[in-house]
C-alpha cells in the first residue's frame, strides 16, 4: 500500500506544487514562532528569540530544499530544469546543433528506411488468424524441392494428415484472366483455391461472403471473391458489387464477396485481385485442363499446424504419407518426400530457399554502419563541447553539484539533441521508404512494393537511437563531470590533454574506416550493375515493342484464336514504323519461365546428376528476326511447321553442346518429358541468348513453332523503326479495330522488360541503396576528418605562432598538422579493407562478375577516400600556416 | 553538552519519530523536543533533518497532517500516526530489538 501513498503523493506534488511549498513555508515559520515564544518565555526579548530560532532553524530556505528533496517526484523538477538548460544551450550554439542532429538524422533515416523494408519483407506477418500456425508443404521426387501438387495429392495429403492439421487448403496462383463487369473486359489476376481456404485463413471478408463450402472442396458454382484493393481501384469500389453478375474469360460469374484490407493472398509482394473456386480451371482450354491429372502440379499447399503441433511432429506425419503415395503411384511418386515450411509472412520463392535474411542482414549491416558513423560524429562533436565546458563544470562541481547530477545534465543536453536528431530522421525515413515503395516495377502484374512506416519500423529506430545516445552521451559526461578543478584552472580551457586527442583520433580511424568498408561495398554493387547491363543478350532489346493479350479472356477458342493471332501478325506488318513483327509465349527475361525435364533417346541419366532439361518458349516464325537473333546453323521457324506438320525446334547452341556434344544436333529428336509422344526434331542451332536469366551459366533453351503449340495467350513484339513508344497506340488501335474487348496488357518496351523484376530491377536497387549509404558514409567521414584537424589546428596556432616567429616556413607548419590527417587516413584505410574483405562473403552472393575482394573497386575507392580526406584536412592545416605570428602569440 | 550528541544512524530518526507520536499528535518541534527529553539529549533533531523525514513519511503515508492550534493558540501543523505507521513502528521495534541484540552479543563475545 505504500507504493499508493507514494503515487498519491506524486500526483500532487505535479499539480499542486504552489499549495504544497506554501504550505512548508508556513510549517516552517510556524516552527520558528513556536521556538521563539519558548525562548521568550525563558526570558529572552522578543527580537533576540526570534533571532536565535532562526539561527536553530539552519535557513528556512535550505530547509525548504531539503523537504523538496525528498518527495515524491523530485526527479522531475531537475529534469525538468535540464531540459530547460539544455534547450537554452543548443539554442545558443545552432551551428553545433544543426550539424550534429542532422548527421544523426541521416543515420537514422537510413535505418528507418532498410529496416522498412526488411520489416515488410521478413517480420510483417500475413493478415490472417494465427499466422504462426500457417505452413506450406515442398515436395521432391527429382532433385529438386517444389511447391506443387496436384489437385489429387492435395486431396490425399489432406485426408491422411487430420492428426497434425486441422486443415489443408490449395490454391492455385496467379492466373491471368479476363474480367468483364460493367459492360468493360479486364485483366485480372486471379488465384483459385478450394472452398476451405478462406476459413482456413481465419479471414472474414470486407463485403458480401466467401466462396460456399462443399464436401469436395472445389466448389460447384461459379462465384468470384474480389481483392480488396481490386476493387477499389478497378471495380470502382462499388459497395452494391455483392451479388452482381460477371463473366470471366467468357464464363458467367457471380461476384459473392470483396476479400479483406490488407489481404492480398499468401505471396508477400503479390496482391492477388481476384479467388475462384478450383473448379472453375475444369472449363478452362486444355493446357489448364483435367483436374484428375495426378501429374498436373496444380496449386500451393497451405497447411494450419494443430494447436500444439510442431512442425517436425507434421514432418513425421508427411513422411508416412509420401511414402504411402510412393507405394501406390511409383511411376510419379518414387522417392517421394514431403516438408512442411512455415509461411510466416508469406511466400518468397518456391523452393523453401529464402535469399531475403542473407540480402537484409547486408544491408541492416550497412546502415547499421551509417549509423555508427554518425553517432561518432556526435561523440566527437560532444567531445568538443565538453571540452570547451571544462571549465563550467569544474565550478559546478566545486560549488556542490553531485557528479551524478552532472552526468544528467549532460546526458539530458544529449538526449534533446538526440530527440531533435530523431524527429529529422522520422522525416528522412518516411521519405526513404515512400521514395522505395514508388519504384517503378514495370509490369501489369500485381506486385507491391509497398514499405509502410509502421510501429515496428518506428520502435527499431527509436531503439537504435536510445543506444546512440546513451553512448554517445554518456562517455562525454563522464569526462566532463570528471573535470577537476585544480587542474582546469590552472591548464588553459583550450588546452587538450593528449589522451583525449587520441581518442578523438581514434574515432575518426574508425569513421573513415567505416565509409572505406560502406564505399568499398557500394563500389562493388555499382560494378556489378554495369557487368550485368553490359551483359551480352544475344538478342537485341532496343526498338522492341510488347503487347499481351489473351484471346480466351473474349471467349475465343482456339480456332477463332489462330484466325485472331495470324490477321494480327499480318495486320501488324503493314503498320507504318513497324518493322517486323511476332508472336512469343513468353517474353524473354520476363516473370515466367517454360521449360523442364527432356528425354534424349540414347542419353543414360547419371544418378546424382540432374537430369537433361530445357526451357523453352513457343513463337512465330519472325521471332529471330524481331529479337535479333542469329541462326548459326539450320534454320529458324518457318511457316511451313504447321499444326499439321512434324514437330520442330530450333535449339540453342548450349543445348547442342551439353546434350549432342561434337555430332551433329541437326535431325536429333528429344521429347519433353509431359509428352512423351510428341518427339521434336532438331532442325536449327541459335547463337545462345539469355531468355531466362541475367547471369549465371546459360542453360540450354529452345524454342517451337507456335502453330504447334496453340497458347491462347501471347505476347505481340513488334521492331519499330521510331521509338517503341510511338508504336503504342496504332497497335492498340489495330488490335481494337478486330476484337474490341480485348484487354491489352504490358505493353511496354523491351528496354522497359529489362528494367524490371526479371531484368535490372534488383541489381539497380541494390546498387543505388548501397551507394545511397556509402555516399552518406562519405559525408561523415569527411565532417569527422575536417573536425578533428581543425580543432588541432586551431589548438596549434600558439605554438605554429612560435614556431614561425623563430622563422619556421609556412609550408613546414602545415606539414605538421597535415601529417596527423595523413596518419588518420591511413590508418582508417587499411581498417576500412580489412572491415570490407571480413564482410566479403555476405556481399560475394549479391555479385555479378566481380570478386567480392575485387583488387581494382578496393584500389579505386581507397585512393578516392584518401584524396577527399587529405583534402579535408589539408584546408584547416593551410588556414594555420596563414596565421600572423603576432596575432597568434598575443591570443592567448 | 554537545560531546554526548551522538549521530543518527539511517532508519533510527524514523523510528523515533513513530514511537514519539505513539502517544498523541505532535507539531514539528513538539516532536524534537520530545525525542531530545526521552533521549536525555543523546539526541538533538535539526529541522534541517527533522522536516524531510515528516514530509517523507507522510507521504509513504505513515503519518497523517493536520492544522490545528498549539497551547497558546498558534497554529501549527500536527502529525499523527496512521494505521500504517503503527505497523511499521511494529516492525520498526522487531527490527531494532533484533540487531541490537545482536550487536550487544558480539560485543561481549571474546
Amino acid at each position: 500500500m505504500e507504493w499508493l501513498a507514494r503515487t498519491g503523493s506524486f500526483a500532487r506534488n505535479l499539480f499542486h506544487r504552489p499549495q504544497i511549498d506554501q504550505e512548508l513555508d508556513r510549517e516552517v515559520s510556524s516552527y520558528v514562532e513556536l521556538l521563539a515564544e519558548q525562548k521568550v518565555k525563558k526570558g529572552l526579548g522578543r527580537d533576540e528569540a526570534l533571532r536565535q530560532a532562526r539561527i536553530e532553524l539552519g535557513g528556512a530556505a535550505q530547509v525548504q530544499e531539503e523537504v523538496r528533496r525528498v518527495r515524491a517526484g523530485a526527479w522531475l523538477g531537475t529534469f525538468w530544469q535540464d531540459l530547460k538548460y539544455g534547450a537554452r544551450i543548443l539554442r545558443n550554439n545552432p551551428g553545433f546543433t544543426v550539424v550534429a542532429a542532422l548527421t544523426f538524422a541521416i543515420g537514422i533515416g537510413a535505418n528507418a528506411t532498410i529496416f522498412s523494408m526488411v520489416n515488410e519483407l521478413l517480420l510483417r506477418p500475413l493478415p490472417v488468424e494465427k499466422p504462426e500456425q500457417l505452413t506450406y508443404l515442398l515436395g521432391r521426387s527429382t532433385e529438386h524441392w517444389g511447391n506443387t501438387f496436384s489437385y489429387p495429392d492435395f486431396e490425399d495429403i489432406r485426408n491422411q494428415t487430420e492428426g497434425v492439421f486441422s486443415d489443408v487448403a490449395v490454391e492455385e496462383l496467379f492466373h491471368m484472366d479476363g474480367l468483364s463487369y460493367a459492360g468493360k473486359t479486364q485483366t485480372m489476376w486471379s488465384n483459385y483455391v478450394s472452398t476451405n481456404f478462406f476459413t482456413m485463413l481465419g479471414i472474414r471478408p470486407a463485403l458480401g461472403s466467401f466462396i460456399p463450402p462443399d464436401s469436395s472442396l472445389a466448389g460447384n458454382e461459379p462465384v468470384l471473391v474480389v481483392g480488396y484493393s481490386f476493387w477499389k481501384s478497378h471495380l470502382g469500389g462499388d459497395p452494391n458489387i455483392v451479388g452482381q453478375h460477371a463473366s470471366v474469360n467468357g464464363r458467367a460469374v457471380t461476384i459473392v464477396g470483396v476479400a479483406p484490407e490488407g489481404f492480398g493472398g499468401t505471396f508477400n509482394l503479390v496482391d492477388v485481385q481476384g479467388y475462384l473456386p478450383v473448379s472453375f480451371a475444369d472449363s478452362e482450354p486444355a493446357d489448364k485442363l483435367n483436374r484428375q491429372d495426378r501429374e498436373r502440379g496444380a496449386g500451393l499447399l497451405v497447411a494450419r499446424l494443430k494447436p500444439g503441433v510442431t512442425l517436425a511432429k507434421a514432418q513425421a506425419v508427411l513422411e508416412v504419407v509420401a511414402n504411402r503415395l510412393a507405394d501406390q503411384y511409383p511411376k510419379i511418386h518414387k522417392g517421394l518426400m514431403l516438408r512442411p515450411v512455415q509461411l510466416g509472412n508469406g511466400l518468397t520463392n518456391s523452393t523453401g530457399e529464402n535469399p531475403l535474411p542473407i540480402m537484409s542482414a547486408l544491408f541492416l549491416t550497412l546502415a547499421g554502419l551509417v549509423l555508427v558513423l554518425a553517432a561518432a560524429n556526435l561523440a566527437n562533436l560532444l567531445l568538443v563541447r565538453a571540452l570547451a565546458r571544462n571549465r563550467e563544470m569544474a565550478v559546478r562541481s566545486a560549488l556542490g553539484a553531485a557528479r551524478a547530477r552532472l552526468i544528467r545534465q549532460v546526458l539530458t543536453e544529449t538526449a534533446l539533441l538526440v530527440l531533435l536528431g530523431f524527429a529529422g530522421g522520422m522525416i528522412f525515413g518516411v521519405g526513404g521508404s515512400r521514395t522505395v515503395s514508388s519504384l517503378p516495377l514495370q509490369t501489369d502484374f500485381p506486385f507491391v512494393l509497398a514499405f509502410p512506416f509502421d510501429w515496428r519500423v518506428f520502435c527499431y529506430a527509436l531503439a537504435g537511437a536510445l543506444v546512440v545516445a546513451l553512448i554517445c552521451g554518456l562517455v562525454p559526461a563522464w569526462r566532463a563531470s570528471s573535470a577537476d578543478l585544480n587542474e582546469v584552472m590552472r591548464e588553459s580551457a583550450r588546452n587538450l590533454s593528449p589522451r583525449r586527442q587520441r581518442f578523438r583520433s581514434v574515432l575518426v580511424v574508425a569513421q573513415v574506416g567505416g565509409s572505406l568498408m560502406l564505399l568499398i561495398v557500394a563500389g562493388l554493387f555499382v560494378r556489378s550493375l554495369r557487368n550485368v547491363q553490359h551483359t551480352d543478350l544475344g538478342f537485341d532489346p532496343d526498338q522492341v515493342m510488347n503487347f499481351t493479350m489473351d484471346v480466351h479472356h473474349a471467349g475465343l477458342e482456339e480456332v477463332h484464336g489462330r484466325e485472331f493471332y495470324d490477321q494480327l501478325l499480318v495486320r501488324a506488318h503493314s503498320l507504318p514504323g513497324v518493322e517486323s513483327a511476332s508472336l512469343a509465349q513468353e517474353v524473354a527475361l520476363g516473370l515466367e519461365v517454360m521449360g523442364g525435364e527432356i528425354k534424349i533417346p540414347g542419353r543414360q541419366e547419371v544418378p546424382g546428376q540432374p537430369k537433361a532439361s530445357a526451357n523453352c518458349n513457343s513463337v512465330s516464325p519472325d521471332y529471330f528476326k524481331v529479337l535479333r537473333i542469329p541462326i548459326l546453323r539450320g534454320r529458324g521457324i518457318l511457316e511451313s511447321d504447321s499444326a499439321s506438320a512434324m514437330h520442330v525446334a530450333v535449339i540453342s547452341q548450349a543445348m547442342a553442346e551439353r546434350y549432342w556434344p561434337g555430332r551433329d544436333p541437326l535431325g536429333q529428336q528429344f521429347t519433353q518429358l509431359q509428352h512423351p509422344d510428341r518427339p521434336f526434331q532438331v532442325v536449327g542451332v541459335f547463337k545462345d541468348a539469355r531468355m531466362t536469366e541475367l547471369t549465371g551459366p546459360i542453360e540450354p533453351f529452345f524454342f517451337m513453332p507456335i502453330a504447334q503449340n496453340y497458347i491462347a495467350r501471347e505476347t505481340l513484339q513488334v521492331r519499330t523503326s521510331g521509338k517503341p513508344s510511338a508504336a503504342a497506340k496504332p497497335v492498340l488501335e489495330m488490335i481494337h479495330s478486330i476484337q474490341p474487348a480485348l484487354p491489352v496488357g504490358d505493353v511496354q518496351s523491351m528496354n522497359q522488360v529489362m528494367d524490371g523484376l526479371g531484368g535490372f530491377f534488383i541489381y539497380r536497387l541494390g546498387a543505388a541503396m548501397a551507394g545511397a549509404l556509402g555516399l552518406l558514409g562519405l559525408a561523415l567521414a569527411i565532417v569527422g576528418v575536417y573536425g578533428v584537424i581543425s580543432y588541432s589546428a586551431a589548438q596549434r596556432t600558439h605554438e605554429i605562432g612560435i614556431r614561425m616567429a623563430l622563422g619556421a616556413l609556412p609550408g613546414q607548419a602545415v606539414k605538421a598538422i597535415f601529417r596527423q590527417g595523413l596518419i588518420i587516413v591511413g590508418c582508417g584505410i587499411v581498417l576500412g579493407v580489412l572491415a570490407a574483405a571480413a564482410i566479403a562473403k555476405l556481399v560475394g552472393s549479391f555479385l555479378v562478375g566481380v570478386s567480392a575482394i575485387d583488387p581494382v573497386t578496393y584500389l579505386g575507392v581507397s585512393l578516392l577516400l584518401a584524396a577527399i580526406a587529405l583534402l579535408a584536412s589539408f584546408i584547416p592545416a593551410r588556414r594555420a600556416s596563414r596565421v600572423d605570428p603576432v596575432i597568434a602569440l598575443r591570443h592567448e | 553538552m554537545p560531546s554526548k550528541q551522538v549521530e543518527l544512524l539511517q532508519g533510527t530518526l524514523d523510528m523515533l519519530i513513530l514511537k514519539t507520536l505513539r502517544l498523541g499528535p505532535l507539531h514539528g518541534l513538539g516532536i524534537a523536543e520530545r525525542i531530545e527529553q526521552v533521549t536525555q539529549g543523546t539526541f538533538q533533531v535539526k529541522p534541517g533533518s527533522l522536516f524531510p523525514a515528516l514530509h517523507r513519511m507522510e507521504e509513504k503515508g505513515w503519518l497523517g497532517a493536520s492544522w490545528g492550534e498549539s497551547e497558546n493558540k498558534r497554529r501549527a501543523k500536527y502529525y499523527a500516526l496512521t494505521k500504517a505507521g503503527r505497523r511499521q513502528l511494529e516492525t520498526e521495534t522487531e527490527r531494532w530489538k533484533q540487531i541490537s541484540l545482536a550487536v550487544a552479543r558480539a560485543l561481549e563475545a571474546n
